[in-house]
């Protein structure tokens, strides 16, 4: 505190310790109980009871199903976010500044909040679509069932593929495009261009973007509970969901829930390593101090098709469950014919100024993701620079345990945080907010730290040498040159982190106490209890909120950048 | 950039300071729907001014996986805990977890479940009938087996009993009476297997499904509200008491009292009745378009429960019933 220099450097040294220390306590413990709990019955390894669990007909059927669902919504969405990726930022699609945005608009959408909008669109008996397509081809035969496993992978497709889209449309963004015009210079054709300069270049970003979509979707609660547990469909997640509802009051089932997320971490580890040698075999450095607008593909006569591909993508994807769940929440009742007689204001009034439930609900969440969004954020950012840019032994262990939390279902960090963060050590945060805060960090790290070592990963070492050779100290450095360049990924990060937050439902669904519900907790709680009508005013508020939350920031941060741009 | 920081920190700021600020409170986990719990609480906080109320409002099976992960972590929160699941109560009496309170207004109950040792009363005798949706079933079913008919064919649903405690006692309440080929039957009719209680009511309303098993006062609420909904109680009747117990150890034992003594009484019942579902009291006026059966009757006709030893056979029953209803087997 005494010289400026001597306070600089111990403000840089305080926070590298706090992150570490933040990724050990927050991340790591969590993980450790739950296979302590897994393993260790009664103070002595247990390996026969792990492996009945695990060879049971059911868990070997719903793990089959979980990857098979993740393999399929990953390919599906990689192909889905790099497209539109591609279209809105190196092509002439019109209005596609708007489009940029337009896509990413799914990624407010909650999953469970998609799911149940196609259910009441497409399930078979009652759907209204089916019940349209009935009345118009006079046949009792649905147009599509939404429940079973293809009902699972378009719903999570078409909430999942922003993944890819961000990170795809970012890297493709800050590519510098003079290398793609050398190689037309030196007379390769697009073709070429795109397999050999295109394609490796943003690597990095679509593998990124995939892994983010597979890991999400192995541990996603909503979409398959909601689509597939009523026709025989179960995944990991939604098989523990059960095992532990199944436990009245006795810890065994809740043991065997952790057993079953062992399992998943197994599988993480294996996309980690492979995803590990992707990067690996292709490692580029592509922001090298120019700024150069990217060359705009013109699409000629595919224009307008690609255009109409895309509204029409968009209509059905965000329009019309939006839509939807807007109209339902005006029913009085829900089965009621979507008829203006049957309207009114009531279930807005009710979840908005009445229900202590919703009003709470919509409280916590907004400052839980926030918070918890700020500081993952920091927190990341600093880690990926000592991951990305320090060269140290056995990081690759301190990146697993980062993404680790991330390949649990939501259900099973949330044990372990209660495992952890309930008096073992001396703190109990049971029943507070804290406790959903200290599990959406350890939940949410994975994503800061992909999307800061993405951004890092594209800053060239020269920069920080140069700026070392002109006589700034680390912290100097790190603040000046690499923190601005970073930005983009810190800002990325941050709203990766507080939009999935904001509507988070599998963590805080067993972390919530009688004042502490989640507006995901609420709208799953509501749905479930019967409540439809509700559930949809609810979830009708939520996405309002969250677009209007969004386009704040956005607007914020445009703002600051054109002030920056203009001061340089 | 600055600026925004600044924002998120304040935000934070205001979260730490509104999470230190904690009141002592009772604390009720019930699976009553809010509709309900919401009425007793606004009586009871007019009787009772100077208690901090809060219900933490959840199915029986999620209420009680709570109570498990709390007691793993040695710090129970509920003081008051209030589901439909008797085997439950029980099994929390037989581990100790419960505290014994005899209320003076105890001596009215009239339920078909009674521990004499007072360790939990019943508060409400939940029914269960046939839920239809009258757009497309026109004439009420009699019987529990007139649900294996053509007209329910693929769009009958029950609640799953993992998740809900009338969903698992009306199966343990029908297997009894039927053994379990009735539900093989149902399961051959193409019987849904839901979710949550209420759920499957609303599912029917919509027309997802034409009929299923229903509790009395979510349906009863969906049909005031226009609902094309009515609801059938064939003469063996499924009632389902639920107890009202303390948790042992409480720090708010007399408010944890106080909450008991009012769920009661005569006001406490009325709410209960008011509300379409079954009061434990015989002294109360039921609502005039209540189509539940008199609470005495109720109790007299009620298909006889093992409540006592359904607690050892709960995990069975859930897994025999599941073999049977999911899909695919």
């Amino acid at each position: 505190m005494t010289s400026a220099g001597g306070k600089k450097f111990g403000m840089a040294e305080f926070i590298f310790l706090l992150s570490v220390l933040i990724l050990v306590v927050i991340v790591a413990l969590p993980v450790i109980l739950i296979f302590w709990t897994s393993f260790i019955v009664d103070g002595h390894l247990n390996m026969k009871a792990v492996m009945d669990t695990i060879m049971q007909e059911e868990t070997f059927q719903a793990l089959k199903m979980s990857i098979m669902i993740a393999a399929c919504v990953t390919v599906t969405c990689t192909f889905v976010g790099t497209l539109f990726a591609w279209l809105v930022t190196r092509t002439d699609l019109p209005f596609k500044e708007t489009m940029k945005v337009l896509f990413t608009v799914p990624f407010m959408l909650p999953a469970f909040i998609g799911a149940l909008a196609w259910k009441m669109l497409l399930s078979p008996r009652a759907g209204y679509i089916n019940q349209l397509w009935m009345a118009i081809t006079g046949t009792r035969s649905a147009l599509f069932n939404i429940y079973g496993f293809w009902g699972i992978v378009i719903i999570e497709t078409m909430y999942l593929f922003p993944f890819v889209f961000i990170q795809v449309s970012g890297a493709l963004e800050r590519m510098d495009p003079t290398l793609e015009e050398s190689a037309r210079i030196s007379g390769a054709g697009l073709f070429t261009i795109t397999r050999k300069i295109t394609i490796p270049l943003i690597m990095p970003a679509v593998v990124a973007g995939a892994l983010l979509v597979c890991l999400y979707s192995l541990s996603h609660f909503g979409t398959p509970a909601i689509l597939g547990t009523e026709v025989g469909i179960y995944t990991i997640p939604t098989m523990i969901y059960e095992l532990i509802h199944q436990s009245a009051g006795s810890f065994t089932a809740i043991r065997a829930a952790t057993v079953l997320s062992v399992v998943l971490v197994l599988s993480a580890a294996i996309i980690l390593y492979a995803q590990n040698r992707v990067i690996k075999s292709g490692r580029f450095q592509i922001i090298a101090g120019k700024s150069v607008r990217p060359t705009v593909l013109k699409l000629r006569g595919l224009r307008m098709p690609l255009f109409i591909l895309c509204c029409v993508y968009l209509l059905i994807t965000v329009v019309m469950p939006t839509v939807t769940i807007f109209l339902v929440g005006f029913l009085n009742t829900y089965g009621l014919p979507l008829a203006l007689e049957n309207m009114s204001w009531e279930n807005y009034r009710y979840v908005l100024f009445e229900w202590k439930l919703t009003k709470d609900a919509i409280w916590n969440s907004a400052y839980l993701s926030l918070s918890a969004a700020f500081v993952t954020m920091i927190a990341g950012g600093i880690i990926s620079y000592v991951l990305v840019k320090l060269k140290v032994r056995g990081k690759w262990f301190l990146e697993f345990l980062g993404m680790l939390p991330f390949s649990l279902p939501g259900t099973v960090i949330a044990l372990g945080v209660i495992l952890t963060w309930s008096g073992r050590f001396g703190v109990n945060l049971y029943n507070t907010a804290w406790i959903i805060f200290v599990a959406y960090i350890a939940r949410y790290m994975a994503f800061s730290l992909k999307s800061n070592s993405a951004a890092l990963e594209q800053v060239h070492d020269s920069l920080v040498e140069a700026s070392r050779a002109s006589g700034a100290t680390p912290w100097q450095s790190l603040r000046d040159v690499v923190i601005p360049l970073i930005r983009p990924g810190m800002v990325a990060a941050f709203f990766l982190i507080f939009l999935p937050a904001l509507r988070e439902l599998t963590t805080s669904v067993l972390l919530y106490g009688p004042t502490t519900r989640t507006i995901g907790v609420a709208i799953y709680t509501l749905n479930e209890d019967g409540e439809t009508v509700y559930a949809c005013a609810l979830a009708g508020i939520a996405l309002l909120l969250i677009v209007g939350g969004e386009i704040l920031i956005k607007r914020f941060f445009e703002k600051k950048r054109r002030v920056d741009n203009g001061g340089a | 950039m600055k600026k925004f920081f600044a924002a998120a920190l304040l935000v934070s700021m205001i979260f730490v300071s509104s999470a230190a600020m904690a009141a002592e409170k009772l604390t009720v986990y019930t699976s009553m729907k809010d509709s309900l719990i919401g009425a007793l609480k606004d009586e009871f906080l007019k009787q009772h001014p100077d208690i901090e109320f809060d219900a933490y409002v959840a199915g029986a099976g999620k209420l009680m996986a709570k109570i498990a992960a709390e007691r793993e972590a040695g710090k129970l929160v509920v003081d008051v805990l209030w589901h439909s699941e008797v085997p439950d109560f029980y099994q929390l009496k037989k581990e100790g977890v419960l505290q014994a309170y005899k209320s003076p207004n105890a001596k009215f109950v009239d339920s078909p479940v009674e521990d004499p040792d007072g360790y939990f009363t019943p508060a409400r005798n939940g029914t269960l009938g046939i839920v239809y949706n009258t757009r497309f079933i026109k004439t009420a079913p009699k019987s529990w087996k007139d649900v294996l008919g053509a007209d329910y064919k693929d769009a009958f649903g029950i609640a799953d009993p993992a998740l809900s405690g009338t969903a698992y006692g009306s199966v343990a309440a029908l297997a009894k009476i039927y053994g379990w080929e009735y539900f093989e039957n149902i399961q051959k009719n193409g019987g849904i297997l839901g979710k949550g209680s209420g759920q499957v009511i609303d599912d029917t309303a919509m027309g997802d499904l034409v009929a299923c098993i229903g509790v009395d006062y979510i349906t009863m609420g969906k049909i005031k509200k226009g609902a094309t909904l009515a609801m059938a109680y064939p003469k063996e009747t499924i009632v389902l008491p639920s107890p009202v117990a303390i948790i042992k150890g409480t720090p708010n034992l007399s408010a944890a009292q106080k909450f008991v003594d009012f769920l009661l009484s005569k006001e406490g019942q009325q709410i209960i009745a008011n509300n379409y579902t079954l009061p434990v009291r015989d002294d109360v006026t039921m609502p005039a378009d209540s189509p539940l059966p008199k609470p005495h009757d109720a109790v007299v006709n009620a298909i006889k429960l093992d409540f006592e030893n359904m607690s050892s056979q709960k995990e069975a029953t859930i897994k025999q019933f599941k073999d049977i209803m999911r899909p695919g087997k």
